[in-house]
């Protein structure tokens, strides 16, 4: 390819990827914007807005919690099984393995509706509850946790440690602390980074789950885009902040080093070259 | 990693060594019980969860599309599949799927080759680049549609205001679909491809130069013979992520305007949230798109199972 078309191709991607991002964030700033290329004036009066209306505080919060509850369910559940199938039981592995391949093959919206027709048959009770929410995303964002946390065992070759520590005399308490620990940091903050990114601003499941009984932020802006009561300016301001959000966090990732793919990728890159026989 | 991922397994294989087993075996049925929970008690809360949120799920799906009011029957399927509207919903979700993908390769591929070769310092700037975009999706990315090509649209005033009459493409029409899902998919592609641009080797150039071959016959004899294989693999996974995207697809076509566009996502999550006497026609539809997206991951897996030979 010719150093000109190299750059025109690389300029164009440029444009398109930034434009949304300063779109968005002039419309959050912006008084009127009706007839010219950039806003009419400017103002902070939306973030005064946002930050005083107790539905957009109810939606951020609950978000949040989701996020937060969310990442630590994840943490409990897939550290234990992923060590145990590292170095006691290998045949932990293929099934978590399936479970991995489910939320990344299959659409989300499909396997909300999936639980959702479960739970109404067995518990109609707790249709559309918080907690139930909480566990499908906690379902769905695992592979995240798992692939991350998986790497760095891997890495470190955490079965044999182990099993020298062991030799050792060394106690499961101290193996713990001082071994799987400080292998599976950097895993556990890039699994930590990714399920709560992914937590906070996913919309499908809670969209299904939920459907109109409470908000989460994703909720909340959808409705603000798609109902005509004008608050665009707001839901420019909520998707700015979570934009922040997110890109802070990613940008602590690489500043740790880490700075491979936080997305999906990730766990495409289980099959990739990279990583791939397997 | 590569060497620790073939090391391990050979390691975990059963056996006397393992510390686990230093402990005599237990005879007792108490004792067996015990070493079965030694073994997999840890694991049981994510086996849970596994089976009773993603597996139970989807098999209550595939069992419930094969049933009405009577029992078994396969009547839900020929009234979905003869229906004129959830036949326009299956084909435009697949042409979506389809446009999208291949918008993302033409694009992807030159973009990741480039970046492949950057230092590695520049390189990082565009994988950060990527990645925020990669993950600036959904509401906020259709929010932004508007913000740029609505009516009242940054580019739209833009170009307007030069004195051109030119209408944008609507949110919810095909066009605007693509437009929107390429934000986050052609970022995506890209970061998916990078890691295998490495298995072009830069002294295959070197070696097709002394032989004296023009830059077009090195592409097309040996470049882009080695890497199709992970070019199709990433075209498979943008089609399969594509055709199950909803936020987005409700944010640009709105809850009921499922018409103009009719997707498979937006038929389900419309039919769920509107009408509960259609819930079987939702249930069917989700098992096809269920269907798709596990055709078209193992078409996938396949393709990438043969593109890795060039890393051996």
């Amino acid at each position: 390819m010719s150093t000109a078309g190299r750059r025109i191709l690389l300029g164009a991607i440029v444009v398109y990827l930034i434009l949304p991002l300063v779109a968005v964030f002039l419309y959050s700033v912006a008084t009127v914007w009706q007839s010219r290329i950039l806003p009419d004036g400017y103002t902070l009066e939306h973030y005064v807005a946002v930050a005083v209306d107790p539905r957009v505080q109810g939606a951020v919060l609950r978000s949040l919690a989701l996020a937060v509850l969310v990442t630590l369910i994840d943490i409990a559940i897939v550290v234990p099984a992923v060590f145990w199938a590292r170095v006691r039981n290998p045949r932990i592995r293929p099934i978590i393995e399936v479970g991995a391949a489910i939320p990344f093959a299959l659409p989300w919206v499909v396997i909300a509706f999936g639980i959702d027709r479960l739970v109404g048959e067995w518990a109609p009770s707790w249709q559309t509850t918080f907690p139930v929410l909480v566990l499908a995303q906690s379902a769905i964002a695992f592979p995240f946790f798992y692939w991350a946390v998986d790497g760095a065992m891997a890495a470190t070759g955490i079965a044999r440690l182990t099993e020298a520590a062991e030799t050792c005399g060394a106690r499961p308490i101290q193996i713990l602390r001082r071994i799987v620990l400080p292998i599976i940091r950097t895993g556990v903050a890039t699994g930590t980074v990714l399920v709560f990114a992914v937590s906070f601003g996913e919309f499908a499941l809670a969209r299904i789950l939920v459907g109109s009984s409470y908000d989460t932020l994703p909720l909340w802006q959808a409705q603000a885009l798609l109902r005509t009561d004008d608050q665009l300016n707001e839901l420019a301001v909520t998707t700015v902040l979570s934009f922040l959000v997110l890109f802070a966090l990613a940008a602590w990732l690489v500043a740790r080093g880490r700075s491979s793919g936080a997305s999906l990728a990730a766990g495409a890159q289980v099959g990739t070259p990279t990583e791939a026989p397997r | 990693m590569a060497t620790h991922e073939t090391v391990t397994p050979d390691r975990m294989t059963p056996g006397p060594t393992r510390a686990g087993d230093l402990l005599p075996p237990a005879r007792s049925a108490f004792g067996r019980l015990r070493e079965i929970a030694g073994l997999w008690l840890p694991a049981l809360p994510l086996i849970l969860v596994i089976a009773l949120l993603l597996l139970a799920p989807a098999l209550s799906l595939v069992i419930g599309s094969f049933r009405d009011a009577s029992g078994f029957s396969i009547d839900p399927w020929i009234r979905v599949i003869t229906r004129r509207g959830d036949q326009a919903a299956i084909l435009t979700s697949l042409a979506l799927g389809a446009t999208v993908a291949t918008l993302c390769t033409l694009v992807g591929a030159p973009v990741a080759w480039v970046i492949s070769r950057m230092l590695p310092g520049r390189r990082a700037a565009w994988l950060a680049l990527f990645t925020v975009a990669g993950n600036f999706g959904g509401i906020g990315l259709g929010f932004a549609y508007y913000a740029i090509l609505g009516t009242v649209g940054m580019l739209t005033l833009a170009i307007q205001g030069v004195g051109i009459d030119w209408v944008p493409p609507r949110p919810s029409s095909f066009g605007g679909l693509v437009i929107g899902y390429l934000y986050t998919n052609v970022p995506l592609f890209v970061l998916l491809t990078i890691p295998s641009m490495g298995a072009l080797r830069d002294d295959w150039w070197e070696a097709a130069q002394v032989a004296s071959a023009t830059r077009a016959q090195f592409w097309r004899r040996v470049g882009l013979p080695v890497l199709a294989p992970f070019i199709a693999a990433g075209w498979l996974l943008i089609f399969t992520w594509s055709i199950g995207i909803y936020g987005l697809a409700y944010a640009l076509a709105g809850g009921g305007a499922a018409m103009t566009t009719p997707l498979i996502t937006l038929r389900i999550g419309d039919i769920l949230a509107t009408d509960f006497t259609e819930t079987w026609r939702a249930n069917v539809l989700s098992v096809i798109l269920m269907a798709i997206a596990i055709l078209s991951l193992l078409a996938y897996r396949v393709t990438l199972r043969r593109a890795v030979r060039w890393f051996r």
